[in-house]
């Protein structure tokens, strides 16, 4: 990842730091939510990473004459409805969100760069088709999409990751179109021309650099994005199949029984919000640092 | 003016060629087993003949063009299909579910509107108070939050814990008006909260730019008082992102409703979609899938036309 942030951002974050990345991130870090965000984010990886270090008990084992236990020295956040712990079911299910979370958003902005850098250099009718293209797939809102998908595919992981990548990259798609007509102009592009760099150098060495900053911020909202999406299709029965934990499938099995475990559903909801809020934290603090104007504006209100 | 409305039409009608490509495309790489699946305990599919006679009777031999053509015109005709699921005609069932949903997307919209209006323009006048960051980091949460958790909450806050709203159901309007309200209160809400986040922030954002502007400064500069400036001079201009909001987030109003459909058990077309996905009843989904993407790309066309009414600017860019 740093090494994506380089030639991009090297003027927009702060000219006097010798090395862009860390300035980046030192940015991200001076802003109050996104700090917040990293914090976060760092802290579900560590659980997702060591989940069966920090859980209690195994995922998987049941104990039925403990079902639906409230919260307890045993049983942090009690039981589920087959008595297995829903605490250590949470933090074997962050593997799951934050896997398709990133999986999806990286895969669906590859599609989209590419496609976006071709409309946007080559322009013309092969603009113009793909355009229209990118604008009908963008009728259709991406998680209806996803539902029919994953339901005609069959349920499970890699098919969700799979409908991500046939219909998440119209945004990603549309954004580099955008920022590649802006930077197509600029005379470094047209003196690389003029030298006979070829097409397909000048598209992903001269341009692709210049127009990740908003990439990266569409890609780490886009985590966000997928976490949602994929505990949405789990919420409605689709996605990871039993007796895998997701925080979607817990939610879903948790609202049968609101009334008699309210912490069932209510926990889950808190841990697939708190990772969505986080990313989204993150990329607003990145749009803020790589977006000059806002940076002038605030030093104006100053 | 005229000129404009032509090219964004023009637009439009292209997108939508594509679209109902792309849904016969779909519907036909899928359902071609589907027929057959469902004929399988009414024929006999190990007999060629049998085979041949459902192929024929649902087209299936044609050319693919011939089939297009065929569908297209069927239904623009109105004739979509008989649901798989309930044998009940599609656009019959639609034409009964549309209402409630309809009911559910005004609600949500004018929720949007009561908190994230005024939350943006709090936001925009206080810059970097606590009000402020409350509102950005409020607004925040609020387009990230999960529909159907937030559902859920708010079922076990205001209908378990304090039962003022019932927990899920739904009655017409005209069937009971008071008990309709108290009905999509809760829904309605949390179908909104995406949207309320959005234009707060759009609505602070755009207000900030505006109140930065030279001719905002000029009017300052003349006397008038702080209120006057901003009732008169930003407000306006300020509400411009409202209208794209609104637009924008029209269409995920939709997917909201399959969540919130299903979690307050309301017989919307949300969940009418939800069970054609399950039941992989095609001739709803495909239906479904046509019906959004019209929704979406007639909201568009009018945010553009009155985008261009609002901002003359945009007429000669556009």
């Amino acid at each position: 990842m740093t090494d994506l942030v380089h030639p991009a951002t090297a003027v927009a974050v702060s000219p006097a730091s010798r090395n862009p990345a860390l300035a980046l991130l030192r940015a991200v870090a001076r802003h109050r939510l996104a700090s917040v965000g990293l914090v976060i984010i760092a802290t579900l990886i560590i659980i997702a990473v060591f989940a069966p270090v920090l859980a209690p008990y195994s995922p998987f084992q049941q104990d039925l004459y403990h079902v639906l236990a409230p919260p307890s020295r045993l049983h942090l956040l009690g039981t589920d409805n087959l008595g297995r712990d829903l605490l250590s079911r949470l933090l074997y299910g962050a593997r799951v969100s934050l896997l398709v979370g990133i999986v999806s958003s990286l895969v669906s902005a590859v599609i989209g760069v590419v496609i976006g850098l071709i409309a946007g250099f080559r322009g013309g009718m092969v603009d113009a088709i793909i355009m229209r293209i990118t604008d009908a797939f963008l009728c259709f809102p991406p998680l209806i999409f996803i539902l029919a998908m994953s339901a005609a595919l069959g349920p499970g992981l890699q098919n969700v990751i799979l409908a991500f990548a046939l219909f998440g990259w119209t945004y990603f798609a549309r954004l580099a179109r955008g920022q590649v007509l802006l930077v197509r102009e600029l005379p470094f592009i047209e003196a690389a021309r003029s030298v006979g760099v070829p097409a397909t150098r000048i598209m992903f060495r001269h341009i692709l650099p210049n127009i990740v900053a908003p990439v990266l911020v569409a890609i780490t909202i886009g985590i966000g994005g997928a976490i949602l999406v994929e505990s949405g299709v789990s919420f409605l029965g689709l996605g990871v199949q039993p007796p895998t934990a997701s925080w979607g499938k817990e939610l879903r099995v948790g609202f049968t029984y609101l009334e008699a475990a309210p912490l069932f559903s209510i926990a889950p909801g808190v841990m697939i919000s708190l990772a969505i809020i986080a990313f989204n934290f993150v990329g607003d603090g990145l749009r803020d640092a790589l977006d000059p104007r806002l940076r002038g504006a605030n030093r104006v209100s100053r | 003016m005229g000129k404009y409305i032509g090219i964004r039409l023009a637009h439009a009608l292209v997108i939508l060629a594509i679209v109902v490509v792309l849904v016969f495309i779909i519907a036909r790489i899928i359902p071609g087993d589907a027929i057959m699946a469902a004929m399988a305990g009414s024929v006999d599919l190990h007999d060629p003949s049998v085979v041949e006679r459902v192929r024929h009777q649902y087209g299936l031999d044609q050319s693919i063009p011939v089939q297009f053509a065929v569908w297209l015109g069927e239904f623009l005709r109105g004739d979509w299909g008989t649901s798989i699921g309930t044998g009940q005609k599609v656009l019959d069932m639609f034409v009964q579910r549309l209402p409630v949903t309809l009911e559910l997307f005004v609600g949500a919209t004018l929720w949007s509107i009561a908190v994230g209006i005024p939350a943006g323009i709090l936001g925009a006048l206080k810059r970097n108070s606590a009000a402020d960051i409350a509102v950005t980091t409020g607004a925040i949460i609020g387009v990230s939050l999960p529909p159907f958790w937030e559902a859920i909450v708010l079922i076990y806050l205001f209908a378990v814990l304090l039962p003022i709203f019932p927990p899920s159901g739904y009655v017409p309007f005209f069937e009971h008006p008071l008990l309709n309200l108290r009905a999509v209160v809760l829904p309605t809400f949390v179908l909104g909260t995406h949207a309320g986040g959005l234009l707060a922030r759009y609505v602070r954002s755009s207000l900030l730019e505006v109140l930065g502007q030279d001719y905002v400064r000029t009017a300052r500069a003349k006397g008038f008082s702080e209120a006057a400036v901003i009732a008169r001079h930003a407000l306006k201009p300020g509400m411009i992102p409202v209208v794209t909001v609104i637009g924008l987030s029209w269409g995920g109003l939709l997917a909201g409703a399959f969540f919130i459909e299903v979690v307050f058990a309301i017989p919307g077309l949300g969940r009418m979609s939800v069970d054609a996905i399950f039941q992989k009843d095609y001739p709803v989904m495909q239906a479904m899938l046509i019906v959004v993407s019209l929704n979406v790309l007639l909201v568009n066309l009018l945010v553009d036309i009155l985008y261009g009414y609002i901002d003359p600017r945009v007429r000669v860019r556009g």
